[in-house]
């Protein structure tokens, strides 16, 4: 696929997952205990089974996310409802799912799989190489949305046995296999793919419930299960408009996990209850990003002095009561070329302002152009007045999100700074290493580690990432203020909860009350 | 003019208007800091060095409140001279048009009067990109019916007089009459509609850069303070009771100054 339908894709999901992350509407709280309803079909919980409510924002649209972009489909279904190939785990390696083991060619080209045996639709269909080589072209050929251009790397897949498939790329990728383990490598049931958008069918730990549309999913467990079985007989996913409703809730007992915290402040109002509070990371990078291609940050110079002006640990906790990570690069932690990277400008004033004085560049007006969304509408004043004390003259411009901030910032790069956080996974390259993308970097040397790092073998690759994280940051492609914090507020005696929020999927299969 | 006499309303209602402008001049020549983020630890109650506290981007909120109150009075500014400058010919044209045009202006009049003027801002910030003077200009044209409806009554009083159908015979044009009988004749009528309509402003600037769509971030205003103290309303309430009691205060004194004025200035009111 190319870089620039790459950077598409990265932008409409960005889009929509920032999306779903602006909290503040202020719609009626739907009411959270309301998931349980008896349906037709006999799916709801029989009381006295065990149930675990957890309040999420932004209800997807649809069930069907080979037609619909956003972030709340995978949220719900994917490794619960949908399993693929290879998954992610929380500490962010690749472990196998619905294939036991993969091998690849020298050449990097072939990728064989064996596929765990046993496994069936929650239809009661088996499980077989077929359905994974349907779904695979399904994604080329009757997807909808931009993210299928990831599968155009494929060349052909095809079912050597019940058990086995063999998939051949048209030039080495080591994105390829990381694609799998998102929402286009979800494996559907070949002869049951024309009720996606209602009725989801997988071979996940839990089958799909009901969906009350503006209230809840429930999802039941999956008593056929080929892995372990999980401990819920159903979980209700609650969704809120309002992040203050859906805290309410779980100060009220509406619900028993929050599953993303909107606002870092909510927490003190969990820290004196009974409550358990998980903070872990996310793939969500709040990047304060320079226009390198025009006045005054195309002078390296001027981006440096930007760099050493952050103090970025009182932004943290100014900004966003300290919860957070400080990164340094556009690698989160868990990904597997991580280097802390925190080291390459301290926050060193005078410095800052030797480097203005340098590039003669005291004094100059630069727009701060930022969406309004909660982390950059927090951050923006500490970012002023730390750039002011080194010697920019900042004018923070407020746009509206997304309508205005896409078109101004992300499509015609009007811009000279914006704070945005990039919550795509390993976004790197996506968002540096395109000269079109809106923060026109995209240098030749760094789209050379690029290249060799996502052709190469695993060990190159994570050397090249490595380098192609430390180039950016040295060159100060950008500012990286701090990773966002996955939230979650649970009652004490929930367990499994997936702390880290680095895949599509809010993974519920370990869930338990212990 | 004997016969007027100062009212409750009118002295307590200036009182506060008077607050409001002395915290906008003063702003122009003290405040106790910069409007900014300061290496202070954030979200501090009342003390010593910030008389108000501190708000949760550790900025002075004495400072902020003396700021907004500028802010405060440049919405209610504009929004008022938008509506008084259209609103006022467009009254006095609609009582000195008899028959179907007065008519026509007056329904249209209601039309105006019948959508809120909160959408009406919202839809200016779609289009015309969000701020502070766009949103007023916004509110300023919802308040148009308000001021032609109140110009409207007070000048049918006025052109059936006798001294302007004297001014008619004499072959006084209908802008010299409008200008040298009508007008001086509702002036009081406006300047009491402009105070309650500059009531009506602030709190409209205060909803809207509450909901994002008023005054832009960094820009100091009561109600971008509440927006920004909504999150940590549960640990620091002063951050949101200081800029809410702002605003009431300043909505009260222009509601009671605009009522006070109203006894003061009516005639036949006099002597009660």
């Amino acid at each position: 696929m190319t870089s620039r339908t790459r950077a598409f894709a990265a932008a409409l999901s960005l889009t929509f997952l920032l999306t779903a992350c602006n909290a503040g509407s202020t719609s009626d709280d739907p009411d959270p205990t309301d998931g349980g309803d008896s349906t037709a079909d006999g799916t709801a919980a029989p009381a006295g089974e065990d149930t675990v409510r957890i309040g999420l924002v932004a209800e997807p649209a649809s069930l069907d996310f080979t037609t619909t972009d956003g972030a709340a489909i995978p949220q719900a279904l994917l490794y619960n409802v949908y399993e693929t190939l290879v998954k992610i785990d929380q500490n962010g390696e690749m472990v196998p799912a619905l294939a036991s083991e993969y091998t690849v060619s020298d050449d990097g080209l072939t990728y064989t799989f064996t596929l765990q045996e046993g496994v069936t639709f929650s239809n009661g269909e088996t499980f077989t190489a077929e359905d994974v080589v349907s779904s695979f072209e399904a994604v080329t050929n009757d997807w909808t949305v931009s993210l299928k251009s990831q599968f155009d790397i494929i060349d052909t897949v095809e079912a050597s046995s019940d058990t086995e498939v063999v998939v051949t790329l048209t030039a080495p990728s080591n994105t390829f296999l990381y694609s799998l383990t998102t929402r286009v490598g979800a494996i559907f049931d070949s002869n049951s793919v024309d009720e996606l958008a209602t009725r989801p069918i997988g071979t996940g730990p839990y089958t799909f419930g009901e969906w009350n549309r503006g209230t809840s999913i429930s999802l039941q467990r999956n008593s056929d299960y080929w892995g372990e079985e999980p401990y819920f007989d159903q979980v209700v996913l609650s969704y809120f408009t309002d992040a203050t409703a859906l805290n309410n809730a779980m100060l009220t007992d509406g619900i028993d996990v929050v599953g993303t915290v909107q606002a870092p402040e909510a927490l003190s109002e969990f820290e004196d209850g009974d409550f358990q509070i998980i903070e872990g990371t996310t793939n969500g990078e709040v990047v304060l990003s320079f226009n390198n291609e025009t006045e005054p940050f195309n002078d390296l110079k001027v981006r440096q002095a930007a760099r050493h002006a952050i103090d970025h640990q009182a932004l943290l906790d100014t900004c966003w009561d300290g919860r957070g990570t400080l990164i340094g690069s556009m690698v989160p932690p868990t990904d597997p070329w991580y280097e802390d990277r925190t080291g390459d400008y301290p926050y060193d004033v005078e410095a800052a302002k030797a480097l203005m004085a340098e590039a003669e560049a005291e004094g100059v007006q630069v727009r701060l152009r930022i969406p309004t969304l909660p982390y950059a509408t927090a951050c923006a004043p500490v970012v002023e007045t730390m750039l002011e004390e080194v010697g920019f003259d900042v004018t923070i411009d407020d746009l509206e999100f997304p309508a205005a901030w896409v078109e101004d910032v992300f499509t015609n790069a009007d811009y000279e700074m914006s704070i945005v956080a990039h919550v795509e996974p390993r976004d790197l390259g996506n968002v540096f290493g395109n000269p079109d993308y809106y923060i026109r970097y995209g240098t030749p040397e760094l789209r050379a580690l690029l290249e060799e790092a996502d052709t190469g073998s695993e060990e190159v690759q994570v050397e090249k990432m490595k380098e192609a994280a430390a180039l950016i940051s040295q060159d100060a492609a950008s500012d990286f203020l701090f990773l966002l914090p996955n939230l979650i507020v649970a009652d004490p005696d929930i367990t499994g909860l997936p702390q880290n929020a680095i895949t599509e999927s809010f993974d519920l299969a370990n869930l338990a009350r212990g | 003019m004997s016969g007027r006499r100062l009212n409750a309303p009118l002295l307590i209602g200036g009182a506060l208007v008077l607050l409001v402008v002395a915290m906008a001049l003063i702003s122009y020549v003290w405040t106790p800091y910069e409007f900014k983020y300061l290496p202070v630890p954030k979200e501090q109650t009342p003390n010593a060095e910030h008389w108000l506290g501190t708000d949760r981007s550790s900025r002075d909120v004495l400072t902020q409140i003396l700021l907004g109150a500028r802010t405060t009075l440049f919405v209610g500014l504009v929004a008022v001279a938008v509506a008084a400058v259209i609103g006022v010919p467009i009254g006095i044209l609609a009582a000195m048009s008899p028959g179907w045009f007065g008519q026509l202006i007056m329904r249209g009049n209601d039309i105006l009067l019948a959508f809120p003027a909160l959408l009406l801002a919202i839809m200016f910030s779609a289009l015309y990109g969000g701020g502070t003077f766009v949103a007023m200009v916004a509110i300023g044209i919802a308040t148009i019916p308000a001021f032609a409806r109140i110009v409207r009554s007070g000048a049918l009083q006025v052109v059936n007089t006798e001294y302007v159908a004297a001014a008619r015979v004499a072959g006084r044009g209908p802008f010299a009459i409008a200008w040298q009988h009508v007008l001086p004749n509702v002036v009081g009528l406006v300047i009491v509609q402009a105070s309650v309509s500059f009531a009506i402003a602030i709190l409209a600037e205060a909803a809207l850069s509450y909901l994002g769509l008023g005054t832009p971030t960094g820009e100091p205003s009561w109600g971008r303070m509440l927006l920004e103290s909504q999150n940590v309303l549960h640990r620091a309430p002063h951050l949101a009771i200081i800029p809410g009691a702002a605003i009431a205060l300043a909505v009260l004194g222009f509601n009671l100054f605009g009522d006070g004025l109203r006894d003061y200035l009516d005639p036949k009111l006099e002597g009660r």
